[in-house]
């Protein structure tokens, strides 16, 4: 049985803490729990972002998750970038 | 006064053509960050090696798209351009505006940015280049609320989606593209300010074959209005081309003596399907061979226009090379009756279909063509539950159309290879 929208947001946050990449795909949340629909679980982290747990990550092109605290702004020299 | 000494940017400014470097200098007069650009994309040339730092964490509350955060390498160099946030405004559909709404948009833009725009992206989109974080959100508010136009898609969204002048201004478009581009755009307005998939998605809207906003090449979803029956022939209007007394395509070449119109060299033999040809003094098609290449009815707009019974084909999965090189969009459907009647409700179908599986099996920054490509022409139309028919063939031998299942074949595709190598060594 599918996770509670409560316990998979719970879910995607603890991936994202203990993942080593820092910015993760939305596909990166599916194994949270496999039997979600990938729509459920897109809409699960983007009201992460909307709460203010997680924040989007974009290169223009593709749009990556990350924790506020695990991601550098790039603001001023020598940050992430490209 | 120049900031910065830009001798090889100043040479672009020598050739016949209107040049960015110019337009920049000129906006520098009124925003001096645009002395900064200038100079660091002079520092690239001579570095070989862009100065911009691309992506990051930038946007606009509430919304996960419409911003792409771009940053100097080299601030302390060139302040002007530490931050220089491209904004991508979403297009009226068909890109009408008043030049009152443009002029207004121009102000806000000079209020909080640096005036440099490009008209338009390749996705349609107005882009405006170059701000800082702090003006997102003043320049969001007064875009929203003084202007009442939206950002666009950016990142893994849906991008703005993109039409046509469709019936609005062409007697050609076999639906309206307008109507169909607004509705799709209203319903997925989240997908639109909000990662969705696992990559960018596309869908354009065109009204006829000549595909004015390029969907075939361009959009994950083409839609390229189209028709079922005849093309519908005035003779009367054939005989004045012949003569002489109208002008081919719309005298759009009339620029230059062409000589005399010649229906034979000029329509019938270019008809890649050889479907045509005179006969007693008129014109005469085989319908059912006619490919919707548009030509003859370019050339002689008076005399032929499409047929009554309209919709559009649609097509999937072209790209402009990311992962793999660029690719036109493969035929699906060759014939849906787009219809607001209904809310458009067989598009939107086909379209939820598209995305569910794609969510599913595609990989991060796979284009949905690339998927498709990567499964097979054949599952991907067994997921859309489509028939397999003759035009989806690209080439018989590396394409075919008729498969056959397990069940299907006597004794099922399951072999015994050492009892047929004992019949034929290897």
């Amino acid at each position: 049985m599918a996770l509670s929208k409560e316990d998979l947001k719970a879910a995607i946050l603890e991936k994202s803490e203990k993942s080593p990449k820092p910015q993760l795909y939305v596909k990166d949340f599916y194994a949270c729990d496999p039997e979600a629909k990938p729509r459920d679980i897109k809409n699960a982290a983007n009201d992460l972002v909307k709460e203010g747990k997680l924040m989007f990550w974009s290169s223009g092109s593709t749009t990556m998750y990350a924790l506020k605290s695990r991601i550098k702004n790039e603001e001023g020299e020598g940050g992430i970038g490209n | 006064m120049a900031k910065h000494e830009t001798p090889l940017l100043d040479q672009l400014e020598s050739g016949p053509w209107p040049s960015f470097v110019t337009d920049l200098k000129r906006q520098a007069e009124k925003k001096p960050e645009c002395w900064d650009i200038l100079g660091q994309v002079e520092l690239s040339y001579k570095d070989r090696i862009t100065h911009w730092k691309h992506g990051g964490i930038v946007g606009v509350f509430g919304y996960g798209g419409g911003i792409v955060g771009r940053y100097s390498d080299v601030p302390k160099q060139f302040p002007g351009v530490e931050h220089f946030h491209t904004v991508r405004v979403a297009q009226p559909a068909s890109k009408y505006y008043s030049t009152k709404h443009l002029r207004h948009l121009m102000e806000i833009w000079e209020k909080h940015g640096s005036g440099m725009t490009n008209f338009h992206g390749s996705t349609g989109d107005i882009i405006l280049l170059g701000t800082r974080t702090e003006h997102l959100e003043p320049l969001f508010w007064d875009l929203t609320h003084d202007l009442n136009q939206d950002l666009g898609g950016s990142g893994s969204n849906l991008r703005t989606p993109a039409n046509c002048l469709g019936q609005s201004r062409c007697e050609w478009s076999c639906y309206d593209t307008e109507e169909c581009c607004h509705q799709l755009t209203i319903k997925y307005q989240d997908e639109i300010h909000r990662p969705a998939f696992p990559y960018k998605f596309k869908f354009k809207f065109s009204g006829c074959p000549n595909d004015c906003v390029a969907a075939i090449a361009r959009s994950d979803v083409a839609v390229i209005g189209t028709w079922k029956d005849n093309i519908r022939i005035d003779q009367a209007a054939v005989k004045e081309y012949i003569a002489g007394n109208y002008p081919s395509n719309g005298g759009a070449h009339s620029g230059r003596d062409w000589g005399k119109f010649d229906i034979q060299k000029e329509v019938v033999d270019l008809c890649p399907t050889k479907c045509m040809w005179m006969e007693g003094g008129e014109l005469k098609i085989d319908d059912k061979e006619c490919t919707r290449c548009m030509h003859c009815i370019n050339v002689m707009p008076r005399a032929l226009r499409p047929g009554v019974d309209t919709g559009a084909t649609v097509c999937v999965g072209a790209k402009a090379p990311i992962l793999d090189g660029a690719q036109f969009a493969t035929l699906i459907v060759p014939f849906m009756k787009i219809s607001a009647d209904n809310e458009f409700e067989e598009l939107i179908e086909f379209i939820e279909k598209i995305w569910d599986w794609w969510m599913e099996v595609g990989k991060n920054r796979e284009r949905v063509g690339e998927t498709m490509q990567r499964v097979g022409l054949p599952t991907f139309l067994s997921i859309m539950g489509v028939d397999p028919i003759p035009q989806h063939v690209k080439e018989p031998r590396s394409n075919p159309y008729v498969f056959w299942k397990d069940e299907e074949v006597p004794g099922g595709f399951e072999r015994d290879v050492e009892e047929f190598r004992r019949r034929h060594a290897a």
